[in-house]
């Protein structure tokens, strides 16, 4: 289930409980006030980790999930209110909801349940969105949640105060409450899915091409993010003992976002940096605010000096750390750098689905532009197979169409007998074939190793996904950098580890998208052998889309040319050389041989 | 080095900690300075200020006691005044200042009651407060139901026998209109029905039309609705034709009420004070603008100023005790303390002080007072905690 080391993982763990712990006791000792602001300290980390679970991961900023904590909130404490209270205060509650009353924890673990089912409900709604548009939707989930806080008055008392919620949230049970959100949330970061949805949030694109499913991981991250606010409603609620709507507003939603961003969004190290940042230079700036005397000096009140302080805060974040005071790393990532060797690596086993594939009618139109025109190709396995072409000739939409990125306008193909098109980029690279891309797509913060990783666990069915990884980056001979992360590396590293990742779902048939593009004649050289030993040893089928023709000739069994979307030829280089139509259309006039 | 650093620790210690006198009462603030409920708590701090200037500079409390103010943000918050009361208190406070609003004054309850010392909050008019918040929690101005048995029995006296009521169940505020028809039925008066908006809903037409159309019409329309509601609301009534008496709260004590022109003229609404020349509130009024410069704006001044004068008769009651049991002891049998804006009495309430209720009325664009009438206290409607 979890994907890095477990030396991390213990690390981290122990550390937040010890850390938790200190805290507690040191606020103990120092008098109530300082537990009450630890208190509220560590219910409000609850909620900065709960958005980082799903913001941190999915790359997707929320300003809605305070509508989880009010309906976390609300719902334990309409559980726990005194029955006669509710009576009361709330005449028109079903009889069944009046008259039960219970302790804090049933009643905290109903409403997260509660929560999660709603969340599961919003988050397939909303899921579909992408970028600026997934980020607005959320921010119309927190009017429409307040909106009915306010409306449904027979249960929230409308925009009342909605009081007498017993003062259960004790430091320690905020304590116990906000160990188990930091360890959930430093356990996701690094589990299957949450490892899935840091690449998604890399590159989509990328992601889907090597088996993830990017809505899925982003709504198992919603809902659990959903549960941790939950939480943090709850134990609020039932700190203060009166909440109302406007708790729940945008007031603290800029607070809570503004500690997830200045500690650095996506990682739990950032979560607690950001919170324990700003709640310092709060209490510290509002001790000063009622004005005080330095040295014979009376300096007056003035109030807001707070606000201005996390202002400046946030500014100078976005300035100097715009990943956030923390940074891209968990802090025992940068502290004990590695991972579990597993150094035995198998070679890659053969595929084995070892079967032909054939287009026929591959139509691609880009409104009135047609950029492939009734295309028909077969690729085979163990045949490395050149797709050459001028500019804008329709190579990369054709093994955009053929690996599942684009829908085609008209055509089929088919894996041996079983038909692939209509299926979706994931499906398909769990069908045994995978790709690069033109422009490298990797997962530029994370390690090399779980870029490959990714592509393992997300294809086969996981399985003997670390063997996987571990072969793959030996083959293409990049082992030697599987720490480091994958955007510091020379470009042709860079090409290597994206055919590596490649190389990790297992495939029988792989498309390479210029993959010698910006490298240097020796390392070319060294691009050809290894494709070469690939299809020699594996069987590989590869579609090689270049325009190093050198290349394509060395190595391409067979070569296919496209011309203004038409296939115009097709053949062994040889042929192709010879090709009258070729020559006119693409090599030129002028062609050197 | 080590000297200076000591020196200057303790002078940060000591400006933290505020000076510390044998005979001093402190008074903690957790109210609002930043956010939402800034512009209500503000008006009231800026006359609290002015009143314990005035004991200090006296000699204080019977002539020894100065007072201490010891003011912390809490950012319109209800955790954030949670925390600071729990300081406050921590710091051996006698008397606590809650903001305006029930909930942050709710969820200091809990502290309240623990380390027993007096709140009360700035500006809170639901009767509801006190009733929840125990013994020790007290409010300072006129509860809404007190308003309301006020202007009802004002209505009734001056010959109206019916009424409708319009009003938002968005607060526990804007309900008012629902104690008004209590206290107009008990007084044998005719309900003739209700509406109800949502605050800011700003289109009345729907509900002018269907008073419009009652036959026959009501003598009285009663709001406790406010900017922008209020005159959108007037505005609806009188161009559907309705002319019936309207009776509004002291939320549209406001300058808008008075520039509304032939439509605003005739409303009767009721506040918490009325500067009449000779008047306590005039003389506030001239100290007012003696220490700021600025004539006073609003009555909240005023309220704030009254708040002082309650704490400083409490211990005075309680015979120069700063002991904060001893001062809720004496505050809690108050009677007719004489503040800026009125006779404040806590003998016999549960917190909710009774307090004059001034009434005006808009005639040509300006203040007219209508009286300062006291209510029946009989007639006053127990607190509604829906």
């Amino acid at each position: 289930m979890i994907t890095s080391p477990r030396k991390h993982i213990i690390v981290s763990v122990t550390a937040i409980v010890l850390a938790v712990v200190v805290a507690a006791v040191l606020a103990t000792v120092l008098g109530t006030a300082s537990e009450r602001v630890l208190t509220v300290f560590f219910i409000s980390l609850i909620a900065v980790v709960g958005m980082g679970v799903y913001s941190g991961n999915s790359g997707i900023l929320t300003f809605g999930h305070l509508s989880f904590m009010a309906i976390g909130a609300y719902a334990a404490s309409l559980l726990t209110l005194p029955a006669q209270l509710k009576i009361a205060t709330l005449p028109k509650l079903p009889e069944w909801l009046a008259t039960t009353e219970m302790g804090l924890l049933p009643a905290t673990l109903i409403a997260v349940l509660l929560t999660c089912a709603v969340a599961l409900l919003i988050g397939l709604a909303i899921g579909k969105l992408e970028g600026s548009a997934a980020v607005i939707s959320t921010l119309g989930l927190l009017i429409i949640v307040h909106g009915i806080a306010i409306g449904w008055r027979d249960v929230t008392r409308g925009s009342q105060t909605f009081f007498g919620i017993p003062r259960e949230a004790s430091l320690w049970v905020a304590a116990i409450g906000v160990i188990i959100a930091l360890i959930v949330a430093r356990l996701y970061r690094d589990s299957i899915s949450g490892l899935r949805l840091r690449a998604g949030r890399e590159n989509a694109i990328a992601a889907s091409a090597v088996g993830v499913r990017i809505r899925r991981e982003r709504l198992i991250s919603f809902v659990l993010s959903a549960a941790l606010m939950a939480l943090s409603g709850a134990l609020i609620a039932h700190f203060l003992g009166a909440i109302s709507p406007k708790k729940f507003y945008f007031t603290d939603t800029f607070l809570l976002l503004a500690m997830l961003i200045v500690g650095g969004m996506t990682t739990v190290t950032g979560a607690i940096t950001g919170a324990v940042t700003i709640t310092i230079v709060i209490e510290v700036l509002r001790r000063f605010e009622g004005g005080f005397t330095l040295a014979g000096w009376d300096m007056p009140a003035i109030f807001g000096t707070t606000q201005i302080g996390i202002g400046l805060i946030i500014l100078f974040a976005m300035f100097r750390k715009p990943d956030g005071l923390a940074g891209l790393k968990e802090w025992e990532e940068r502290l004990f750098p590695g991972r579990p060797g597993t150094k035995a690596a198998p070679d890659i086993a053969q595929s084995a689905k070892a079967e032909p594939l054939t287009a026929t009618g591959m139509t691609m139109q880009f409104g009135g532009l047609v950029a492939v025109n009734d295309v028909a190709l077969t690729l085979n396995p163990g045949e490395i197979t050149g797709l050459i072409g001028p500019n804008g000739s329709g190579k990369t939409t054709l093994m955009n169409m053929l690996s599942g990125v684009l829908v085609p306008t008209k055509g089929r193909f088919y894996q041996g007998t079983t038909e692939l098109s209509g299926l979706v980029s994931h499906e398909i690279a769990n069908r045994g074939i995978a790709r690069t891309f033109q422009n490298i797509r990797l997962f530029d913060t994370l390690s090399v190793y779980q870029n490959v990783l990714v592509a393992a666990l997300s294809t086969n069915g996981g399985k003997n996904a670390h063997g996987r990884a571990q072969a793959a980056l030996t083959r293409m001979g990049v082992a030697d950098h599987a720490d480091e992360d994958a955007g510091t590396l020379s470009y042709g590293d860079q090409r290597r580890v994206e055919i590596a990742r490649a190389l990790a779902c297992q495939p029988s048939l792989l498309f390479l998208d210029e993959p010698a593009a910006g490298m240097n004649r020796d390392e070319t050289d060294n691009l050809t052998e290894t494709l070469r030993a690939l299809t020699r040893d594996l069987g590989l089928g590869i579609l090689l889309v270049d325009h190093d023709l050198k290349l394509i000739n060395q190595l391409c069994d067979r070569i296919a040319v496209l011309n203004e979307g038409h296939l115009i030829a097709e053949g062994t280089p040889q042929d192709i050389r010879n090709n009258p139509v070729v020559i006119e259309a693409y090599l030129g006039p002028n062609r050197q041989d | 080095m080590k000297k200076t650093l000591l020196a200057s620790t303790m002078v940060v210690a000591a400006a933290l900690a505020g000076p510390v006198s044998a005979e001093a009462l402190k008074i903690g603030l957790a109210t609002a300075q930043t956010g939402g409920l800034a512009g209500y708590d503000g008006p009231v701090i800026e006359g609290l200020h002015i009143a314990v200037d005035e004991i200090n500079a006296a000699g204080g409390i019977n002539g020894k006691i100065m007072i201490e103010l010891i003011e912390k943000d809490v950012r319109s918050d209800a955790a954030q005044t949670a925390i600071a009361v729990q300081e406050l208190a921590d710091e051996g406070v006698s008397v606590l200042v809650l903001p305006c609003d029930a909930d942050p004054s709710l969820a200091a309850i809990g502290t309240v009651t623990t380390a027993q010392i007096p709140a009360i909050s700035t500006c809170a008019s639901s009767p509801t407060l006190p009733m929840i918040g125990g013994d020790y929690m007290f409010a300072n101005f006129p509860g809404d139901n007190v308003q309301a048995t006020v202007s009802a029995e004002w209505a009734w006296a001056q010959g109206h026998k019916s009424a409708y009521i319009i009003y938002s169940p968005d607060t526990q505020y804007t309900t008012m209109p629902l104690y008004f028809a209590d206290v107009f039925s008990a007084l044998g008066g005719t309900m003739m029905g209700q509406d109800t908006h949502t605050i800011g809903q700003q289109d009345f037409s729907a509900i002018a039309t269907r008073i419009a159309a009652l036959n026959p019409q009501p003598d009285v329309i009663m709001t406790s609705s406010y900017e922008p509601d209020f005159p959108s609301m007037l505005k609806a009534l009188r161009a559907a034709g309705v002319t019936a008496q309207v009776i509004g709260s002291d939320g549209i004590d406001s300058p808008t009420t008075f520039s509304l022109g032939d439509v605003g003229e005739g409303v009767v609404f009721s506040t918490a004070g009325h500067a009449t020349e000779g008047s306590p509130l005039a003389d506030f009024n001239a100290k007012y603008e003696a220490v700021t410069g600025n004539a006073s704006e609003t009555v909240f001044n005023a309220v704030g100023y009254d708040l002082v004068v309650v704490v400083a008769e409490a211990v005075k009651a309680a015979g120069g005790s700063t002991d904060p049991v001893a001062i809720r002891d004496a505050m809690a049998e108050l009677e007719n303390v004489r503040g800026a804006t009125s006779l404040i009495t806590y003998k016999g309430t549960n917190g909710m002080p009774v307090r004059e209720v001034t009434l005006i009325r808009v005639k040509n664009g300006a203040r007219e007072l209508v009286g300062q009438p006291s209510p029946t206290a009989s007639l006053i409607p127990p607190a509604r905690m829906q």
